[in-house]
């Protein structure tokens, strides 16, 4: 099945020596001497602040079949898609709570939930909000610039794994199979306009050193070619959700700690993301060691900011895409940031920033 | 009386404080005091009118006998920044707009191109136009000739703390230009801030060593005691450092003597 060979960045070596060095558990460098490292470069670089986003699902309608997610088409969760009006609504919950810079989220491209429901979402969200990404389904070049043109500034596209025997067995059908098209989606984005990329792998689906190489080589490799890429590095591990799935390679907190010093000190100058998907106390003792950027006030589930106004909200049955392990309001995780000497930052953009960026692809 | 003095605006102090990466606005309130400035920035993007808690400009324009410049970080072209400029002057009232136009956002190193049509646009529309730029000395020329009323070069990259790397190619920035020259980004310590001065700097522009520093506002009155220590050091004509040693048989007794 392996018909097209893989991009010759996927074994670049550069860089990756002292990255393999810091990641590896059995390394001589104490955890705690790379946190200290860490955490130097963060407050240099980024001083004692942490941006802060939210995600809004749009629908959880899906075509593929990713073996761990909650969302996969084979699973039997009730389907929805946020109507113009819904996600006004959802739009002016988000705004109460100060929330100024948001992550929209569809599943695999359906019929449902295509690329004009998208587009038309996107237009809606950059009326209210000055900063708007979206996390949905690969896209082309043409599409991509679309997006932009209506105000999109940011595309988050996980590779998940980049072990690509573990990738074709997770993927199980569905336009998410193809692993190459996957691997060439955020150079796309790039070109289409779109100013910032988010990374990441899917913590818990493959051997997590190697992947952590792999998406250190991605994120060099985009940055030589496409060199005003804004980038950002995401952290997400696997954890218990609808479809019961068990990961295979657990990541623990240790290594997952080790895992994001390592990269705050190999890319000191890219914004690193950690998202609800963690616990307080995990958010709460990386904050300031080398994240820079935070999920706040989750709701995992389609339509999850009105209901949350809502008193009956508590009996809601419906399992999100993963489960939230972090559940504090934006006000008590503000707090405790605070208590930290760390100030929340809602707003960190501007609506003029808004253009397309004029990628132009470097021959490397 | 010795006083920075950019377009019809005239400054006791010459320490610019930037008000990014401070742990609360409180903090960041009490460094802008005790430093004594008078010119301070604040990021278009970090105006927030929507909630008082997250905006820099509402409490930093509370205070007396300080002027705001805003600044275009985050503009990626000259059109952004531009369209910034005009939005941060009908929101501040200031006519002084810092721009900073940084296409790649990971090393936020100026763009040059973008930042000289940016400038040459703006300072036609009246602005005090203060850009911060590599430190290149023909650039620093060619944004004089277009109006700008300083050059902001760097000593170092931002938040690297290197302080002044540039400092070979800022002399020559300091020694051709007619309009005020500002280090801006990479100082650590106020050491590096008087050094700054003593080359002949007008002034300088700090930020993360202020923000990140352990005691913020005591860091920032460090900051304005080295800038003030390090103009006087200028103004008083620094000693020649030594010269060449003079050979031990002279060089020059094939001239006879005359």
């Amino acid at each position: 099945m392996l018909m097209t060979t893989l991009p010759e960045w996927l074994s670049d070596n550069r860089g990756t020596t002292a990255l393999a060095a810091m990641l590896s558990p059995a390394s001589s460098q104490s955890i705690e001497t790379l946190a200290a490292e860490s955490r130097a470069i963060t407050l240099r670089r980024f001083g004692r602040t942490m941006t802060l986003y939210a995600p809004l699902y749009l629908s959880n309608y899906c075509s593929s079949g990713c073996a761990y997610c909650g969302f996969a088409s084979d699973r039997k969760t009730p389907r929805h898609r946020l109507e113009p009006d819904e996600i006004r609504r959802e739009l002016g919950a988000m705004k109460k709570l100060g929330i100024s810079d948001i992550l929209l989220l569809t599943g695999e491209r359906t019929a449902a939930a295509d690329f004009d429901y998208l587009q038309r979402s996107v237009a809606i969200a950059a009326e209210e909000m000055p900063r708007v990404s979206v996390e949905a389904f690969p896209m082309s070049v043409s599409e991509y610039r679309a997006l932009a043109d209506c105000g999109c500034t940011g595309i988050t596209i996980y590779q998940e794994t980049y072990n690509r025997e573990r990738y074709e067995t997770l993927h199980r059908w569905g336009p998410k199979k193809d692993f190459i098209a996957r691997l060439e989606t955020p150079a796309r984005a790039l070109e289409g306009g779109i100013k910032t990329v988010g990374l990441g792998v899917l913590l818990g689906l493959s051997d997590p050193v190697e992947d952590a190489l792999s998406l250190y080589r991605h994120v060099r490799h985009l940055g030589r070619t496409y060199w005003r890429a804004g980038m950002t590095v995401s952290f997400p591990r696997m954890r218990p959700q609808t479809g019961g799935y068990e990961p295979p390679f657990p990541v623990d907190d240790h290594l997952l700690a080790r895992i994001i010093f390592a990269f705050r000190i190999a890319l000191p100058d890219t914004e690193l993301v950690l998202s609800t998907r963690e616990s307080a106390n995990f958010r709460d003792g990386m904050a300031g060691l080398g994240i820079t950027r935070m999920s706040i006030e989750s709701r995992t589930t389609v339509g999850g900011y009105c209901e949350s106004e809502n008193e009956e909200s508590k009996e809601r049955t419906d399992k999100g895409q993963f489960e939230i392990s972090d559940n504090r309001s934006a006000k008590e995780f503000c707090a405790a940031l605070r208590r930290q000497n760390i100030e929340p930052v809602f707003k960190n953009w501007e609506l003029s920033y808004n253009g397309p960026s004029s990628n132009i692809k470097l021959a490397m | 009386m010795d006083s920075l003095q950019i377009g019809s605006y005239t400054f006791s102090s010459r320490l610019i404080l930037g008000t990014g990466k401070f742990s609360n606005s409180t903090v960041m309130l009490e460094a802008v005091r005790a430093s004594g400035t008078q010119l301070v920035t604040v990021a278009l993007r970090r105006f927030n009118r929507e909630q008082a808690e997250d905006d820099l400009f509402g409490p930093l324009s509370a205070i007396e006998g300080i002027t705001l410049m805003p600044n275009t970080s985050g503009a990626s072209t000259a059109a952004e920044a531009v369209r910034a400029a005009h939005i941060a002057r009908e929101l501040s009232g200031s006519p002084f707009i810092k721009v900073e136009i940084h296409p790649n956002p990971q090393h936020l190193m100026p763009d040059p191109i973008e930042t000289y049509e940016a400038c040459r646009i703006l300072a036609q529309e009246g602005f005090l136009v203060m850009p911060y730029i590599a430190a290149d000395p023909v650039l620093a020329k060619r944004l004089e000739e277009v109006g700008c009323a300083s050059v902001m070069p760097l000593g170092s990259a931002i938040g690297s703390g290197q302080g002044l790397a540039t400092s070979e190619m800022l002399n020559i920035i300091i020694r051709e230009s007619g309009i005020p020259v500002i280090v801006d980004a990479g100082l650590r310590s106020p050491s590096e801030a008087a050094h700054a001065m003593e080359m002949g700097c007008e002034a300088v522009l700090v930020n993360s060593a202020v923000a990140a520093a352990s005691n913020p506002p005591a860091m920032a009155e460090a900051f304005a005691e080295a800038v003030a220590a390090g103009r006087k050091g200028f103004r008083a004509g620094l000693m020649q450092k030594s010269g060449s040693a003079v050979a031990t048989s002279p060089l020059t007794s094939f001239l006879g003597t005359c």
